[in-house]
């Protein structure tokens, strides 16, 4: 072992050593430490990796969705409609879209209802594919118990259970009641000709702006949402949740701040005595310091670890069950998923920077002219 | 023994630890990727635009779709009102009936 | 051999409370020999100590170790000389509490390098020959007077310091553990080290072991 690493070690010997008679009040300082880390981390962890799951999974969607808008609400849309916007250049499909909710008062929970646009995944007359929370939330007791809606006192509608959705896809699809067309238009007397809006497929996504421009001349009753602003908003939901968070933790950030500061600030008279008496005999003032900064580093650096470690554990681990209330919302049928694990490197590096960096400098400032005071003071 | 050598060997452990989660998540993710890949062929072949995240109410279930002019958009019983909603829910057990509870019930 | 020329030493310089805690002393100091400074309470002993063991600067004059003119030297070069060639034992020993005898003892060991085991080693030989062998594990305030001075001692020696420097080392002792020091003086200056202390003790500069008394009044040598 070099020199340079065996001063290091026994410098760092020395600072536990000190800290070793606090005991209580160290462990006390790292654990209170690395759950202001750990609430931290949960949530930056927490909301980047649904922030990218929400970006992957809605990449599928459509480019462009276009609603029909009658005194500011939204209406069902034409199919005479289709024709206009499919004769538009730069669009190479376009399809009608049937969904709606439905309030299924047995299980008190809201279903989205919707009519598959691919013809593989659209179930047969009288039957139905539901999302694993369609499931959870009417306790379904039996494997491929039937799905029975009532509309109206006295009214009964049964669908045959054709297929539940995993809980691999429960994101997207938690609370869906997927019928064909037919089905759909019966269960919601709707005529046919009219869908709820229209799913339109743009080849080259820099033609949107353009194609939106020219059909809203076309449809001056509509409106038009593109793919990346639902995009957009997802960001957004996310990150306001991050930010709720942290501002929450901000209050136990700030609580933990006043605390490391009057431990740092407050150079007792006993910790002043000690290192006159290391100067006396023969620490120098780099010396000194060398062993506080492994004191800030080796509190700070621990507590970023159990706090970030923690994070990950409880985030992937745990579906971050202990902050799940203000980073997930609630819902009466919630999905169920777990989280893609995910770290973001400058992310870690960021909360290292603002974790390790200032609780190691705060001990440092009130050291310094302790360090460099004269060695011969402790004779005097 | 030294007391650097059990705070040492903590810290290496915990290191290995972030090591381990950062192995952890290279081990999953080509099995996610095809979950996720699962996920958006089912988006593609149901035409579906938004997460299932917040079932009650329209404005949520389909924020992207949502007419935000309208009121009273919730679901029974729970607050509308920003931010109570985010954190109290509706009565638990609101809404509990349920209809067909066992095969023999529905073979009637 | 430590030449002092002319030392002054002014504290507080410049303020209301300045002090002149030397007023121009010159002296030599020999090489493997007992050197005690004496004098009353305030006639300079401490202070002369302090320069001589390189701990802080004269105000004015030249200090000299081994022919070397070492006065002018920052105050990274005085520790570097003063930690591997000098050791120090405080009139209050001055031990760090809540660590034990042999961390306490190792310290001075801890800014240089070496490896961890031979200074252990080291530290429990110096501790088994001032007769501390079990109570190396001890936090230093269970300790009675006398073992604390002992372990003061081994810190002192860690480095393997050629010279010893202790201020007022008896001051705190009776006279059973006074002649346990001096043997273990005399024990040191066998094994070739120079040992300069102070003391107003005359149980001290009347021992057989003392080579030189050097006598202090108001910041000067008497005698």
């Amino acid at each position: 072992m070099t020199p340079w690493i065996n001063r290091q070690r026994s410098l760092a010997d020395y600072t536990l050593a000190a800290l070793g008679r606090r005991k209580g009040k160290t462990f006390a300082l790292v654990a209170v430490y690395a759950l202001v880390v750990f609430v931290v981390a949960s949530a930056m962890l927490f909301a980047t990796a649904l922030t990218r799951e929400a970006d992957l999974v809605l990449a599928e969607a459509p480019e462009l969705t276009v609603q029909h808008v009658k005194m500011g609400r939204h209406e069902m849309i034409d199919g005479a409609e289709i024709t206009k916007i499919a004769g538009l250049r730069g669009v190479s499909s376009v399809e009608g879209r049937l969904w709606g909710y439905f309030y299924d008062a047995t299980s008190g929970a809201n279903y989205t209802f919707q009519v598959p646009s691919d013809p593989a995944l659209v179930p047969g007359p009288g039957e139905a594919i539901v999302g694993e929370g369609v499931q959870r939330a009417r306790r379904a007791t039996w494997e491929g118990a039937p799905l029975f809606l009532s509309r109206f006192t006295g009214d009964m509608v049964k669908f045959e259970v054709a297929r539940t959705l995993g809980a691999e896809s429960a994101l997207v699809s938690s609370d869906l009641v997927l019928l064909n067309e037919a089905d759909f238009r019966a269960f919601f007397d709707l005529p046919d000709g009219v869908w709820t809006d229209l799913a339109v497929s743009i080849r080259n996504p820099r033609e949107i702006d353009t194609v939106i421009d020219k059909a809203s001349r076309l449809m001056p009753d509509a409106r038009f949402v593109t793919r990346d602003e639902i995009r957009r908003t997802y960001q957004k939901l996310f990150s306001w949740r991050e930010g709720l968070m942290i501002a929450l933790a901000s209050a136990a950030v700030l609580a933990f701040a006043i605390f490391a500061a009057d431990k740092a600030s407050g150079l007792s008279a006993d910790e002043a005595r000690e290192i006159g008496i290391l100067k006396a005999i023969g620490w120098d003032t780099r010396d000194v310091i060398s062993m506080k900064l492994w004191e800030g580093a080796l509190v700070s650096l621990g507590a970023f670890l159990i706090g970030t470690l923690g994070a990950y554990v409880h985030v992937f681990g745990f579906g971050a069950g202990l902050i799940a209330p203000v980073l997930k919302g609630w819902s009466v049928i919630y999905p169920d998923f777990r989280l893609a694990p995910l770290v973001d490197g400058m992310q870690i590096a960021t909360l290292f920077l603002l974790t390790v960096l200032p609780y190691t400098a705060a001990t440092l400032v009130p050291i310094w002219r302790a360090a460099s005071a004269d060695p011969d003071q402790v004779m005097r | 023994m030294r007391p650097s050598t059990p705070v040492f060997a903590a810290i290496a452990l915990f290191t290995l630890g972030f090591a381990g989660a950062g192995l952890h998540v290279l081990a999953t993710a080509p099995g996610e990727a095809a979950r996720m890949e699962a996920s958006a062929a089912l988006v593609r072949a149901a035409g579906l635009t938004d997460l299932a995240l917040f079932t009650e109410a329209r404005y949520s279930r389909h924020p992207s779709m949502a007419d935000l002019h309208s009121a009273f958009q919730d679901a029974p019983m729970s607050f509308e009102h920003f931010p109570s909603g985010t954190f109290v829910s509706p009565p638990v057990g609101f809404g509990g009936g349920r209809l067909g509870g066992s095969a023999e019930e529905v073979a009637q | 051999m430590i030449e002092l020329q002319e030392v002054t030493k002014l504290y507080n310089e410049g303020r209301p409370n300045e002090v002149a805690a030397l007023g121009g002393v010159s002296l030599t100091i020999a090489r493997d020999a007992v050197t005690v400074l004496t004098g009353p309470s305030g006639s300079g002993k401490t202070t002369l100590l302090s320069l001589v063991g390189l701990m802080a600067r004269p105000t004015t004059g030249r200090v000299f170790l081994d022919g070397e003119m070492i006065s002018g030297l920052p105050e990274r070069f005085l520790t570097a000389e003063r930690r591997t060639r000098f050791g120090f034992v405080f009139q209050r020993f001055n031990l760090i509490r809540g660590l034990t005898v042999m961390e306490n003892v190792m310290l001075p060991a801890a800014p240089l390098g070496e490896a961890y085991g031979a200074v252990r080693a080291r530290a429990q030989a110096r501790l088994a020959s001032l007769g501390l062998a079990d109570k190396a594990e001890i936090p230093v305030e269970y300790l009675s007077g006398g073992e604390t001075q002992r372990v003061a001692i081994a810190r002192a020696l860690i480095n393997d310091a050629a010279v010893l420097i202790a201020d007022e080392p008896t001051a705190n002792l009776d006279s059973a553990l006074a002649d346990r020091f001096l043997e273990i003086v005399a024990g040191l200056r066998g094994e070739g080290r120079t040992i300069i202390m102070t003391s107003h003790d005359p149980r001290i500069w009347g021992a057989e072991v003392v080579d030189r008394v050097v006598e202090m009044r108001d910041g000067r040598v008497v005698r």
